[in-house]
């Protein structure tokens, strides 16, 4: 096999690997004290004695809990072939109550054991509890959450009847995330990979995860969002940003990756406002400054006036071009309309305030190309 | 399958139509199905195939956004995460994107929520496009599902994105590789979502948008690909249920050398157009840097510019550039301050003769501001009464319209003092905050009433059937006018404000700005300053 097409092969075999969420959970889930084994067991236990149960899982978006079920269910499902029947719910699709009832008809069969995502209505979570306590069929309730909360919103008769069992998903450690990248990373060595090119890849892997300037980058962008599902994110740029010419990874991948993730993305648009734009945005500043409660677009403009009289700007435009300009600056979320529309009044008397914070106008306007610097001594006074 | 569709949406048909479907017309029909059979050939692109060199210099700025793109949507079969493109308005998002896929010539589903503005239509446009559906008259323009909830969107798009990427499959194993020139590449299908951000609008407390954000953990098809296209960045879609926000892909508003390699493609005299965009380009850009902005200005600049010229196969030299610069020179500063106006075709030969006008009388041009557009006298006297009701308060309505009081009362001048001039500008400023005031219905009525009555006096022949109109009684009067009003606040010429507190009835508001309705009084010959309230 040519080395380019290892180099692809490489690739598409990571590329897999990131998109596939029960291989990425695997690792996490080796240790007995992990959520996965407590899950699976809570409902093994509850299968074999003929039990009702309900646990929680709850756990910041992106956080596994999904993947984590998903690898139980399939487990006891393999182990259990004809004994359990799955329902899922969500609170997304099936946030009216008839549709959750037609879909549970629709999933249903013969025993019900019961899946649910984001609690939905109570009065359907509380029908469910109570039948679980009176018929004599069996079910177990589970419900994910990314609400760490979510029992207090539950009402008290449904709370009542809820076992309390709550399986916390957690940030993963340090020794986890390297874990997690040695698992997703590391190609296979076995007959299904050319042995010489896995070999090198992997010891090249080896002394990447070693360095320091890596852990470094693996350890800020965990600052920012440490729940596995970023990671996986910002390790699928990784991997598409990873040039088919170099045949192994390399730490620019990564700082690449990690520029092209960590976005100001205020800054960027100021940037890509025209002068005149800039003109209001500093207007309107000034206004703010000057403490002017509420002001419109005529204030506005009356300050550009008064701008360009003092200091005899070559910048000055009709009234229809600068609220035209004034318009794309709403569009673009810079600024916005401070009432809402039940008043009805045209666009020039609508009070309107600033989005971005001075600092990060005036960081803007330090990073703008050939901005005039009238614009930067009007900031300052 | 649409027959029983058709008979469980009742629709409402025309006599005509009922009465046709039963007779010959079924043979046409036919015909019209027979002669067009879908296949998955209506997922893709299509047109000429076209390489990645062609792609990048079709699109000569956004090398660094198309390699981007195309490393995360990666080779055929290989699954990827949502990706999000942001960027301003016009800056080559959307056509990239579909180039891209014609490029990769693989199959995709598009959906824009401009055009699917609610979200039963989402997801009968995707549902139809799946399930290779055409609207024609067969079927009476129905979809192929009717989709109202999400839930059921959800059960469908999983069905039919399976059955479509099962035919994929199935393609791609049958035909050799000789008949695969124009077929689908692989077997995965990406579904575009552009103009997300309005979303955001459709229904504030609706889970609509992390329905959306969430479409690819629900389906959990590694077949599928998810390519949101958005004109405002990922921080502004903040939302209280949880997703994981996809990869964000940014373009930057075009610089003034990307927008010079721009303008300069398919140009005829390379040369020649470089050195009208020396000219233009720079103080245009201060401006606006958007290209739908700028290609229309520049058009008819060009034209402008190019005026001189015998031989517009002409390469300028300098002394050359220098003469076509000076007799171009003051067409930038006027045309700067009319960079977004829309001129309406019909005008343009108009406009030859406001040019000739706008060249002997520049110093008073204010006197020859016509309005360029056509309104029925009622609808100006209307208009009139409306922004006198917005401008003056409601006290001063006795003494202004009353024609038993003399005319001359409010014409008395007053001795310009400092605080009377003070008060003035106060009274000016406060005006430009407030804005506008509110009038109910009645007095509007009340005042259109004295205004035509009083200008009735030196009526000519033309205005004799408005004259027959307002003489022919009330209730043709009022059923006039309440049209009239009707018409004017869909043009936003009056706009209804809040309601009165006290009776809860409507309010409006004039919109207009005094130089327009000056213009409008001075086609009326009406003397409007007389009746403006001045403090």
């Amino acid at each position: 096999m040519g080395f380019q097409s290892q180099v692809e092969k490489a690739k598409n075999l990571l590329r897999t690997r990131l998109c596939n969420p029960n291989f990425i959970i695997k690792p996490l889930s080796d240790s007995p004290d992990s959520n996965y084994c407590k899950l699976k067991f809570t409902i093994s236990s509850s299968i074999t004695e003929a039990c009702n149960n309900s646990i929680l899982l709850v756990g910041p978006r992106g956080s596994g809990k999904i993947a984590v079920l998903e690898l139980a269910l399939n487990d006891l499902l393999q182990e259990y072939p004809d004994t359990i029947s799955l329902i899922r719910l969500n609170g997304l699709l099936h946030s009216d109550e008839n549709c959750a009832f037609k879909e549970i008809a629709k999933q249903l069969c013969l025993e019900h054991h019961l899946l649910f995502s984001k609690m939905g209505k109570q009065r359907l979570l509380y029908s469910l509890l109570d039948a679980m306590n009176t018929v004599t069929s069996q079910a177990v309730v589970i419900g994910v959450s990314c609400r760490l909360d979510v029992d207090q919103l539950l009402e008290k008769r449904i709370r009542s009847r809820f076992s309390h069992r709550k399986l916390l998903f957690l940030p993963p450690s340090k020794e986890d995330v390297q874990r997690l990248l040695e698992h997703v990373f590391s190609l296979p060595t076995d007959s299904s990979f050319p042995h010489d090119y896995a070999a090198q890849f992997n010891g090249k892997l080896q002394n990447l995860l070693a360095d320091d300037r890596f852990k470094e980058i693996i350890s800020s962008y965990l600052d920012l969002n440490s729940t596995i599902n970023h990671l996986v994110r910002f390790l699928f740029i990784v991997v598409s940003l990873w040039e088919s010419k170099s045949g192994f990874l390399s730490l620019e991948n990564f700082k690449s990756a990690l520029s092209s993730i960590q976005r100001q993305p205020k800054q960027e648009c100021i940037k890509d406002c025209s002068i005149l734009e800039l003109y209001i945005l500093v207007c309107m500043k000034r206004l703010e400054v000057k403490e002017q409660n509420s002001y419109n677009f005529n204030s506005v403009m009356k300050e550009y006036r008064s701008v360009h009289d003092s200091f005899q700007t070559s910048d000055y435009y009709a009234w229809d071009v600068c609220l035209r300009s004034f318009e794309r600056l709403i569009q673009r979320e810079l600024i916005c309309f401070t009432d809402n529309r039940a008043h009805g009044q045209s666009v020039e008397f609508r009070p309107v305030k600033l989005l971005v914070s001075y600092v990060e106008l005036q960081g803007g306007l330090k990073s703008y190309r050939s901005c005039p610097i009238i614009l930067q001594k009007l900031m300052d006074h | 399958m649409g027959e029983e569709d058709i008979q469980q949406i009742t629709r409402r048909t025309t006599r005509s139509f009922s009465s046709s479907a039963a007779t010959g017309n079924e043979a046409e029909k036919t015909k019209i199905s027979e002669s067009y059979a879908p296949n998955l050939k209506d997922l893709i692109f299509g047109g000429d195939h076209l390489s990645y060199d062609d792609l990048l210099s079709s699109f000569p700025t956004r090398g660094v956004q198309i390699s981007q793109i195309v490393h995360l949507l990666g080779p055929l079969n290989a699954p990827m995460l949502p990706i999000f493109i942001y960027g301003g308005a016009s800056t080559g998002k959307t056509s990239i994107i579909l180039q891209i896929f014609r490029h990769l010539n693989r199959p995709f589903v598009y959906a824009s929520y401009r055009t699917c503005y609610s979200p039963c239509l989402f997801f009968e446009s995707i549902l139809n496009q799946l399930l290779l559906y055409k609207k024609n008259a067969v079927n009476g323009y129905s979809s192929s599902k009717r989709c109202e909830k999400p839930s059921d969107f959800v059960n469908f798009l999983h069905e039919s994105l399976l059955s479509v990427i099962n035919d994929l499959k199935v393609n791609t194993r049958k035909l050799s590789s000789n008949k695969l020139a124009g077929q689908p590449n692989g077997s995965m299908v990406y579904l575009i979502l552009d103009n997300l951000e309005l979303v955001r609008d459709w229904d504030k407390s609706s889970t609509i948008l992390p329905f959306m954000f969430n479409l690819y953990d629900i389906l959990k098809m590694p077949e599928v690909g998810l390519i949101y296209i958005s004109n405002t960045s990922p921080d502004t879609y903040y939302s209280n249920v949880g997703y994981v926000e996809p990869i964000p892909v940014y373009f930057p508003e075009y610089t003034e050398e990307d927008l010079r390699q721009i303008f300069l493609r398919n140009q005829a005299n390379q040369k020649l157009y470089s050195s009208f965009l020396d000219v233009v380009l720079k103080p245009f850009c201060r401006v606006t840097r958007r290209v739908d902005d700028l290609s229309t200005t520049f058009s008819s600049l060009f034209r402008k510019y190019c005026e001189p010229l015998n031989d517009l196969e002409h390469v300028p030299n300098e002394e050359m550039k220098r003469r076509l610069f000076s007799h171009f020179q003051p067409h930038i500063a006027l045309s700067l301050n009319e960079i977004f106006e829309v001129h309406s075709w019909p005008l343009l030969e108009v406009e030859s003769n406001k040019e000739k006008k706008r060249k002997s009388s520049i110093r008073s041009s204010e006197y020859f501001a016509e309005l360029d557009f056509h309104m029925s006298t009622s609808a100006k006297y209307l208009l009139i009464s409306a922004f006198l009701a917005s401008r003056n308060p409601a006290t001063l309505d006795a003494s202004l319209f009353d024609s038993t009081v003399g005319s001359d009362s409010y014409k008395r001048k007053r001795k310009a003092s400092v605080k009377s001039m003070e008060q003035k500008e106060a009274a000016e400023q406060e005006l430009l905050v407030k804005g506008p005031g509110t009038f109910p219905l009645e007095r509007l009525l009340a005042i259109f009433q004295c205004i035509s009555s009083v200008a009735e006096g030196p009526l000519d022949e033309e205005y004799d059937n408005d004259v027959l109109r307002f003489e022919s009684g009330d209730s043709g009067f009022m059923s006039d006018v309440l049209m009239q009003l009707s018409s004017l606040c869909n043009a936003n010429f009056i706009i209804k404000g809040g309601s009165c507190p006290l009776e809860g009835s409507t309010r409006y508001r004039s919109t207009i700005t005094e130089d327009m309705a000056l213009k409008v009084a001075r086609s009326l010959k009406f003397p409007l300053p007389n009746y403006l309230y001045r403090r």
